[in-house]
Parts: structure tokens; C-alpha cells; sequence
């Protein structure tokens, strides 16, 4: 298996992230997105058309995209069953069409903030801002209920790995999250993960009691 | 959109605009410096100009340097501080990105000074627990040459080299020669008995008094290597620092000796402090009282 | 509405730092996690240690500045995300500095702290209270039911004016921050915390907690979100309120220097209770001591204080506390029959409920946290400061091997603790003293570099043991040892000068008379503690001269290089002596 990766991307972290938690042995290719633009490149647009990353090999399957690929890795490779399980499947479709909100707003005000993208950087981070409500009354109202995860679940689910990096990288895009006690309980908890690796911008936490 | 900043002291310096990498032929470019926006552009037959955003006819002076594009807002010096190693023709020079960090230059110049950091913020990169130890080390600030050094400096790495097992100590020198631009030197790998360095330098461009656009770069001998690997190891290293440089308060150097705690492991970020208030500094700073 | 003329007139925030506030939910404290909080504008680092206090300290490392809220809370100790500085559960005091791990850190380094109070499932905070924290009279006794809290973009005073109209029975009571509600036999308080200038929370409580608690929840969620939808609208139309101004305290100016390596005494009496009175081994009588009032200060691991008996004598005691037990001191002592008198009376006439004065705690035996591998080895009463170090290693996870050398298993001290502390304890008991070598020479055999050893018990056996280290290749500065006595006979008989370099005075240090003695006698202030040679309190300078040691506290290195002295017993083997005060 192989990742072509980025180190800063938040959506390449999220493969990296999961193949970890699922405790695979991979090659990696890093790619000079910046300044280099090598994701343009002819090979690499080869691979993915879209110019975009990440972009992993399996065997013979070339996938390219975030949600793809942990579907894929999910399908394939987790015994348990349990990170995108049937009986779950629409639920967490739900949140991971949320976490690509969460890409449009907070990954860009980060974008703009620490890449110096041109783009309305008011919008973003308001868009932000409404998403994180929504997402800290969500999570709120689980740990009344009794659980620590997006979806009403004992363990978590690829819906928690796909809304997780972008939330936890807001602060570069000026999105403070004092506001979120919910949200900042809940990036606690995933970083207790077995098999949690950090990022640039995402540091690890003490152990549980 | 930002203050106006009427501080002679940095007014009066050149500083970095953007690395040569980045300027697209024929295209204007825009970004902000002291709060101005600014305007640069490179034509297709070479003709560099730089100019205030708000009026084209009033252009500033423009200096080309180590890869990059400078300019001031003031009366700058004849000349840029002296980087040796970046004459020499063995080398190359790579601009490893400019980065955004919400923050005054004066906390990112002390942040790529200090070394007690490694082992908690580039964990198993530049440092690891248990080591670290960060030993006693030199600072020199001196009046001649109206810089400061840091030497004797070293820092127990995890992985010293590709060719090491384990971790050994690595030895640093650093340099701030500008308010806010400083270089690190470390050993080149296989010229280490001829005492060659590689350079690494970090050239700030102070967007505001709390907002820093980051010109990172280096200098090395070995060309045989792909330098997209320090590139990107380089980022990484940014990316770790951005976000504990973003949660410091106040955002603003502040130069007050009783406004933090030193320890011996930061002595160069005193003499940081104490070379900024003999200057004068007051943009970007909390000047002491 | 009517009222939205009102807001066009300026405004000025009225700012009240002496009231309480709520902060934070109890539930938004759960174990090993940091809330980030505000309020006036200040930051707060809001976390629950272990043991469950709850800390609210200023939201700043007094380092660089770094957010204490990014911080990682470990159970007993906050730990600073920069450069791993460690700060104590309850007195936030600085226990350690990775960069430095040879030195204890300052006892002055410590964070900025406010109050702080848990009640009716909520925590309270002020800024500047002027008065201690009164509960509401009206949730005296019920448990109420505490909602989830809405932060409003708006200034307090906007929220106070809209707030009454929260659709809930009828208003019973108001004032500044907070409102009553009633509706039939439910009372709602909405309590409102000013966060800053243009921010406020609304943290509302119920009573008595409905049956369906979940309904009411959402309920009351979806109606305070309404409201704060209006508030926010509202707001917009006011002028951007000017913030709030927040100035950072300075630091003590003690702090501001560049420090040398710093082991001062202390300079408070502190008056402690002994909460506790019990047996911890055959001959070993363990005291819980509690402060009078307030705070004890931080302690490091290895650490001693100085106790004041009854009989009029003082003696020093190692602490067996572990990271953030920081609301008592406790010690261990072994009656010594043999002793002057000093364990006599705490065995036999020192009772629970006596008041003992003590000095705050001398760090003069510091742990480094930064081995590869911690071998503690202790013999007897030893086991005393060796018992903190163990704590905590074991509580930050790094490998240690604490080895307990005791004439039998009786007399083998804190068996609770030791049990605690799992395999890594290696008793041994009722061994000679060759077959006690033996063991030492086989744990200490395979040196590694970054490997340290800690050793303290009887003068004999640390003599023997700091030899069998040197023989098995350990350098100097890898063995650490705190002798309890210095049973070497001291000789007084000498005669010479002392020169003090920054005081530009000289002194003559008469035969029978200490250095120590002749410095106090001329006015200068110099700590000290067990006045014997053994603790390290008195530890002075030397610039020029060679000094007469007659100490067991120097290293051999140290020693050798004759740039430190200790100045209760040790005097000069040159005529004259410059130290540096």
C-alpha cells in the first residue's frame, strides 16, 4: 500500500491517522505541494486528474480522496467491524458530508491564514463559527446521553476521524474554540485513541486516568 | 487595515517581500508590510519595481538578496547583513516556503532561537525525552558588527544523521545580524572535518504588529541529495511552532525583564530583548518600562 | 420591541471584579483535561487534579506566555506544552524544568491563581473577590439541574436588559448577573458571566431537576439559543464595545534576573497541624502535617523541611509526598534511642492535634527527570525522600528501580506506599553488611551513560555504596546521595579571614566559631537548616581560597574543585577565604 502525502494537509492526516489506528505498514511518497505544486504534476495528475490529495494505491486500485480512501481502508482491513458498520452507515455519511463543511470553512480560513490563499476570510470563518455550534450542542447532548462519539456508538467511527482534523486545526484560521467546551472535550477523547499520531498544529495529550 | 506604524527604528531596515520562486512573470503582486499594502511585480523583461498599493508613482527602494526580494518603507542601510555561505558557488540555496503565523516577529525570532522546546514541540525530530538537558551555552552581542551570537550551543537529537543509529548531540550556532531575521548553522554532513556549515534561515517580514509573514529557507553544500526532503522537514517544523507561537501571550514582544521568567537556557532571548531595547524598537514590542 | 431606541446611546461596561461568577459546569471538568475560561476580559485554565480539586489559574506559563489551556493536565501536575515545565496541582508551583534537570526551580515560580468554589453543579470564580463566596439561598440543599451553557456575542449589559424576557413563569428576582424565574413549583436562576467586553455565557439551573431531565435540556437549550439569536441581532446594532483592558502582572524581581543555581532557605515559619499520628513500621512513626491557614508551599521531590519540637529542638525531616499532594507535608521519623532527644519527643510526647511550626520545604536533593533509568537506593529510614522520588517517576511513567535495604520486613516503612509502587520496590532484608554490598555492586553493574542513582541511609553504607559506584565506572555527577547525619567528628580549632566580595567586608572567623556563627553575628542573613553538614542550606560560593571541608554533602567533584562551600561546618585551609555574597 502506498499514500502519496503532504505533511500539513489536514485531509492526507486523516488517512494517516486511520491507517495508524488500524495498525497497517505502508510506503509513503511525499509530495511537494508547496511551493513545489508537485500534486499538478504530470505523474501525480496521472494518478488523480483532480490534482488533489491524498491519493493511495492498493494492489491494483488507484483511490484517490480522503472519505474514499477511509472507506475503502474500513471495508478492507477493520476487524471490528465497527468504524463504518452498516447499521451505522448513514449516520456517519451524515457527519462525514458535515466534515466536508467543516473543509469548506475552517480549511480554508487556514488556507488563507497560513498559506495566504485569496479568498473572503469573513465568510469562511463565520461559516466556521455556525458549524461549531451545531457541532458542540451535538456533542453536548451525547455525553448526557452517555457517549463520547458523533454517532450514538461505543467506539468511534470514521465520522469522528473525518470531522476531527479540521476542528482541531480551526485556531490557524483565527476560529478560537473557547466558545466549544464540547468540541475541546471531544479532540481530548480522540486523541486517547489507540493509535493516535499527531500533526503539525495537532499536538497529543496526557493519558487518561 | 492594520496600525500605521511610525517606529523609525524598523522603518528605516530593508525586509523581505517574497522569494524570487514565488514572483510570477507579468503578474502584479500584492501583500502588506508595517500595515501598507504594497505592490511588486517583474516584467517580462526583467524590470523589478515595488510600490505603495495606494499610489502607483510613489515606488520604494528595492534590493535583491539571497534569493529574495527586499524593500523598506524608510531609509534603509546601503547594504543587507553579510550571509558568506551564500556566496559560495557549491551551494544551493532553497526557499523552503513563507508561512503566515499570527504573531509579533519578535516571539518568532526567540522561538527559533531557543532549543528547550525541541523535545516537547518536534518531538523525536530535533529532540526527544529524557534528553532535555539544555547545556550551558555563549552569547556574544556584538557592537561592530550589530549582531548577536549564540555559540557552543548543543542539543541531543534523536536521529543525528541517516547515517547514525542512535541520537547524539548536534552543535548550533545562531545569528540574529536584523530585527527580525536570524540564521542557524549546524554541521554540513560529510564536510563536518573541514567545518562547513549549512545554513538555515528564517526572514521575516513584519506584516503588522502582531501578524508575521515567514520567509524560511536554507543553504546547503550537498547537491547531490533531493533537497525536497529538508523542504519538507522544514515545514514540519513550522507547522509544530505555528501553533504554539499563535497561543502566546502577550502577542507583542515584551521587553520588561519582569514581564517573564528567564532561565539559563535563555540567555540569547535576553540579549534579543535587551539589543531591541537599546535600539529603540517599539513596533511589534511591549517596550520595557 | 420598544427598547431597541435605547441602544443607540453610549454605553460604558461597568466592570466588577470583587463578584463571584459561575465559570464552568462540574461537568465540564472530567479527569486529565484543561476547560479554557474567561472572565473581565482575564483567561483562566480551569482543570480538576486526581484528587479532585479544582485549579483556576491564569491562562499564561509564566515562561513565555504560552496558554496554560494548551497545556496537558497529568492527574497531579499541569504540564506546559512549550517547554514541559511542571507546575502543582493546587499551589501551581513550578516543580520542574526540563531544560535545567539538575536544579530545583525556584520556589517563587509559580502561576497566578484565583479562587475558586464548586456548587450547585457549577464553578465559581472572581477575579478580586472582596468577600468569600456565598451560596444561592435559594439552592440550599436541592441538587439542581444545571443546563447547557449558551455564549451570547454581546455585551453584559445588552444581555441584562433582554434576558427578563427568557419565556419562563414570571420574574421573581434580579440583579446584576443573575435572574429568578418561577413557573408553578420550578424555579429557573439564569446566571450571567461577563466573559468580555462583547461576550457573555448564560448558565441557567433548575429546581428541582424535572423527571425527564433529558426533555427539559433540550427544552431549555432551544429557547436560550432563541434568545441568544435575538440578543446577537441586537448587538449588531450597537458600536463594537471597547475591550476590556487586561495588564499582566510583572514578575517578582527575584525572577527577573538571570539566576544562578539557586538553593536559599526559607525565609516564612509556617505553623502546621499534625491532622495525623500513625505506625509505619517497627520504630517509625509517619505524621500527616496540615497547614494553620492557606497554602503549604510546593515541594520537590527529595525535598526536607525543618521541625521545630516541643523540647526546643529542630530537625529535619524528608518529605514522602508525591506529584500534587500538595494539601499536607508528610514525614516519617525513626526513634533513635540513641539520639539527642529529637525523635524521643516526637514518639512519645507529639500528639494528633498539636501545632508544630515548620519551615517551608529546602530543595537541596533534587530529582532529574531526564535518565534513561533511576536506581534509588535506600537503607532504613532513607527510604524517606527516596519515597517521593519514587512517586514521582512511577506517576510520569519512566523506569526506576527503588532498592530497601532493612533489617527485617517489619521494619520496612510505608508498606502501603511501597505496595503501591509494584515491582519496581526490591526489598531486602536482614542482610550483613558484606552481603548488602554484594547486592549494591550487582544493581549498580551495568552502567549506561544518562543513568542516575539517588542514595540515601546510614553514613556507612552510603560511603560504600558511592565506592562501589565509582569502582563500577559511574561519573560523579550520575550519583546523588543526602546523608541524614554528619557523624564525622568536626574540628573547630582553626583561625582564618573571610572576604565577602559583594558586601566588600572582612571578617575574622575565630577558633570554636563557625563561618555560618560569624556572618549572623556581623548581621547578614545566611539559611541553614540541619546546622551539621549534611543538608546543603548553608551552601556558599567560593571565588578564592581553599576551603576545609568537613561536610558529607559536596560531590567528590565538588569537593576537588573547591568553588563551593558549606558554611556551618566546614572552615579554610588557606589564610583567607572571598566568597561571593
Amino acid at each position: 500500500m502506498k499514500l502519496y502525502d503532504y505533511e500539513l494537509s489536514g485531509n492526507c492526516y486523516k488517512v494517516r491517522l486511520f491507517l495508524s489506528i488500524l495498525d497497517l505498514s505502508f510506503d509513503t511518497q511525499t509530495v511537494d505541494f508547496y511551493p513545489g505544486r508537485e500534486h499538478k504534476s504530470e505523474a501525480l495528475l496521472r494518478l488523480n486528474p483532480l490534482g488533489q490529495l491524498p491519493i493511495f494505491e492498493d494492489a491494483d486500485k488507484v483511490l484517490c480522496g480522503s472519505d474514499v480512501i477511509l472507506s475503502h481502508l474500513a471495508a478492507n482491513y477493520d476487524k471490528s467491524g465497527l468504524w463504518y458498520s452498516p447499521k451505522q452507515r448513514l449516520d456517519i455519511d451524515k457527519w462525514i458530508r458535515f466534515a466536508d463543511e467543516i473543509t469548506a470553512t475552517a480549511s480554508a480560513a487556514r488556507l488563507h491564514d497560513t498559506f495566504f490563499y485569496d479568498l473572503d476570510i469573513a465568510t469562511a470563518r463565520a461559516g466556521a463559527e455556525r458549524l461549531f455550534r451545531n457541532l458542540d450542542e451535538h456533542l453536548w447532548f451525547s455525553e448526557q446521553r452517555g457517549y463520547d462519539w458523533l454517532v450514538p456508538t461505543r467506539v468511534p467511527t470514521l465520522a469522528d476521524i473525518t470531522c476531527f482534523p479540521y476542528v482541531a486545526l480551526s485556531e490557524e484560521g483565527g476560529i478560537s474554540r473557547a466558545d466549544y467546551p464540547a468540541i475541546r472535550r471531544w479532540c481530548d477523547r480522540i486523541k486517547r485513541i489507540h493509535g493516535f499520531i499527531p500533526m503539525p498544529g495537532i499536538f497529543s495529550t496526557s493519558k487518561a486516568a | 487595515m492594520t496600525q500605521y506604524c511610525d517606529d523609525p527604528v524598523i522603518l528605516n531596515q530593508w525586509h523581505p517581500l517574497s522569494s524570487f520562486d514565488e514572483i510570477v512573470v507579468g503578474q502584479m503582486h500584492s501583500t502588506v508590510l508595517l500595515g501598507c499594502s504594497i505592490s511588486y511585480q517583474l516584467t517580462a523583461q526583467g524590470s523589478l519595481s515595488v510600490w505603495l498599493c495606494r499610489d502607483v508613482n510613489f515606488s520604494l527602494p528595492l534590493k535583491r538578496a539571497y534569493g529574495f526580494l527586499w524593500t523598506s518603507l524608510g531609509t534603509p542601510p546601503d547594504e543587507i547583513f553579510a550571509v558568506g555561505e551564500l556566496d559560495e558557488t557549491d551551494r544551493q540555496n532553497v526557499a523552503t516556503g513563507v508561512f503566515g503565523v499570527n504573531v509579533s516577529f519578535g516571539r518568532a525570532i526567540e522561538n527559533f532561537l531557543d532549543m528547550g522546546h525541541f523535545p516537547f514541540v518536534h518531538t523525536g525530530i530535533l529532540g526527544e525525552e529524557p534528553h532535555t538537558e539544555v547545556k550551558e551555552y555563549d552569547v556574544d552581542v556584538s557592537e561592530s558588527r550589530d549582531e548577536i551570537m549564540a555559540t557552543r550551543c548543543r542539543f541531543y537529537q534523536p536521529q543525528a544523521s541517516l547515517a547514525s543509529e542512535g541520537g547524539a548531540d548536534v552543535d548550533y550556532v545562531f545569528r540574529v545580524p536584523h530585527i527580525n531575521c536570524a540564521l542557524l548553522y549546524k554541521s554540513s554532513p560529510g564536510y563536518e572535518a573541514e567545518g562547513r556549515m549549512d545554513v538555515i534561515y528564517m526572514f521575516l517580514q513584519p506584516m503588522g504588529p502582531e501578524w508575521t509573514r515567514a520567509h524560511t529557507g536554507m543553504c546547503v553544500i550537498d547537491s547531490k541529495n533531493s533537497y525536497q526532503g529538508i523542504r519538507y522537514f522544514q515545514q514540519v517544523i513550522f507547522g509544530q511552532d505555528k501553533s504554539i507561537l499563535e497561543n502566546q501571550f502577550p502577542k507583542r514582544l515584551p521587553l520588561d525583564s519582569r514581564a517573564e521568567t528567564p532561565i539559563r537556557a535563555d540567555k540569547s532571548a535576553i540579549a534579543y530583548r535587551r539589543w531591541l531595547t537599546k535600539k529603540g524598537l517599539t513596533y511589534g514590542v511591549i517596550p520595557a518600562i | 420591541m420598544a427598547s431597541f431606541q435605547q441602544f443607540d446611546v453610549e454605553y460604558e461596561m461597568k466592570v466588577d471584579l470583587s463578584q463571584w461568577h459561575p465559570i464552568a459546569s462540574s461537568s465540564d471538568l472530567p479527569l486529565r483535561h484543561v476547560y479554557q475560561g474567561q472572565l473581565w476580559g482575564r483567561e483562566l485554565a480551569v482543570w480538576r487534579a486526581d484528587d479532585g480539586h479544582i485549579n483556576v489559574w491564569e491562562n499564561r506559563c509564566l515562561h513565555r506566555g504560552v496558554r496554560l489551556s494548551i497545556g496537558l493536565n497529568e492527574g497531579s501536575e499541569l504540564r506546559c506544552l512549550y517547554h514541559g515545565w511542571r507546575y502543582a496541582n493546587r499551589t501551581a508551583g513550578c516543580t520542574y524544568i526540563p531544560a535545567h534537570p539538575a536544579d530545583a526551580p525556584a520556589r517563587t515560580i509559580c502561576n497566578n491563581t484565583y479562587q475558586c468554589v464548586e456548587a450547585h453543579g457549577l464553578v465559581w470564580s472572581a477575579i478580586a473577590p472582596e468577600s468569600s463566596f456565598e451560596g444561592q439561598d435559594v439552592l440550599e440543599g436541592l441538587e439542581p439541574l444545571a443546563l447547557r451553557p449558551i455564549p451570547i456575542a454581546a455585551p453584559l449589559h445588552l444581555v441584562q436588559k433582554l434576558a427578563p424576557d427568557y419565556p419562563f413563569g414570571t420574574l421573581t428576582h434580579r440583579d446584576d448577573t443573575s435572574l429568578t424565574l418561577q413557573y408553578g413549583q420550578a424555579k429557573l436562576q439564569l446566571f450571567l458571566q461577563p466573559v468580555d467586553a462583547g461576550k457573555t455565557i448564560m448558565r441557567g439551573l433548575l429546581v428541582p431537576p424535572p423527571v425527564d431531565s433529558v426533555a427539559a435540556l433540550l427544552h431549555h437549550n432551544a429557547t436560550m439559543t432563541a434568545l441568544r439569536d435575538e440578543i446577537e441581532l441586537a448587538a449588531t446594532r450597537l458600536d463594537p464595545p471597547t475591550a476590556i483592558d487586561v495588564k499582566f502582572a510583572p514578575v517578582a524581581k527575584g525572577l527577573a534576573r538571570m539566576p544562578d543555581i539557586d538553593n536559599a532557605g526559607p525565609e516564612v515559619e509556617l505553623r502546621a497541624k499534625v491532622a495525623r499520628k500513625w505506625q509505619v513500621a517497627e520504630q517509625v512513626m509517619a505524621f500527616r502535617l496540615e497547614a494553620l491557614s492557606g497554602q503549604f508551599p510546593t515541594f520537590q521531590p527529595g525535598a526536607h523541611i525543618d521541625v521545630n519540637l516541643p523540647n526546643g529542638m529542630s530537625r529535619q525531616y524528608s518529605l514522602t509526598n508525591g506529584p500534587g499532594e500538595t494539601d499536607h507535608y508528610t514525614i516519617g521519623v525513626k526513634h533513635d534511642i540513641a539520639s539527642r532527644g529529637g525523635s524521643t519527643c516526637l514518639h512519645d510526647d507529639v500528639q494528633e492535634g498539636d501545632v508544630l511550626a515548620i519551615s517551608a520545604p529546602h530543595n537541596n536533593f533534587p530529582l532529574r527527570r531526564d535518565a534513561v533509568k533511576t536506581i534509588l537506593i535506600a537503607g532504613g529510614i532513607g527510604i524517606t525522600p527516596l519515597l517521593s522520588m519514587a512517586k514521582t517517576l512511577k506517576a510520569q511513567e519512566l523506569p526506576f528501580e527503588l532498592h530497601i535495604f532493612a533489617q527485617s520486613k517489619d521494619d520496612l516503612a510505608f508498606p502501603n506506599i511501597l505496595h503501591n509502587l509494584g515491582a519496581s520496590t526490591i526489598p531486602h532484608t536482614g542482610l550483613t553488611p558484606q552481603a548488602t554490598c554484594d547486592v549494591i555492586a550487582g544493581v549498580l553493574a551495568n552502567y549506561t551513560p544518562a543513568q542516575h542513582v539517588y542514595i540515601c541511609g546510614p553514613g556507612a553504607m552510603l560511603a560504600a555504596t558511592r565506592e562501589l559506584a565509582t569502582k563500577a565506572a559511574w561519573p560523579d555527577e550520575a550519583v546523588h546521595f543526602e546523608y541524614f547525619k554528619n557523624t564525622h567528628k568536626i574540628e573547630y580549632n582553626t583561625t582564618f579571614e573571610i572576604a565577602l566580595s559583594r558586601s566588600a567586608l572582612t571578617l575574622q572567623v575565630p577558633a570554636g566559631k563557625t563561618i555560618l556563627q560569624v556572618l549572623r553575628d556581623n548581621g547578614i542573613e545566611a539559611p541553614s537548616s540541619c546546622e551539621q553538614g549534611a543538608c546543603g542550606t548553608c551552601l556558599m560560593t567560593v571565588i578564592e581560597g581553599e576551603p576545609d571541608h568537613q561536610d558529607v554533602y559536596l560531590s567528590t567533584t565538588e569537593r576537588a574543585a573547591n568553588q563551593k562551600i558549606i558554611t556551618c561546618v566546614s572552615r579554610s585551609k588557606s589564610n583567607r577565604l572571598v566568597l561571593d555574597i
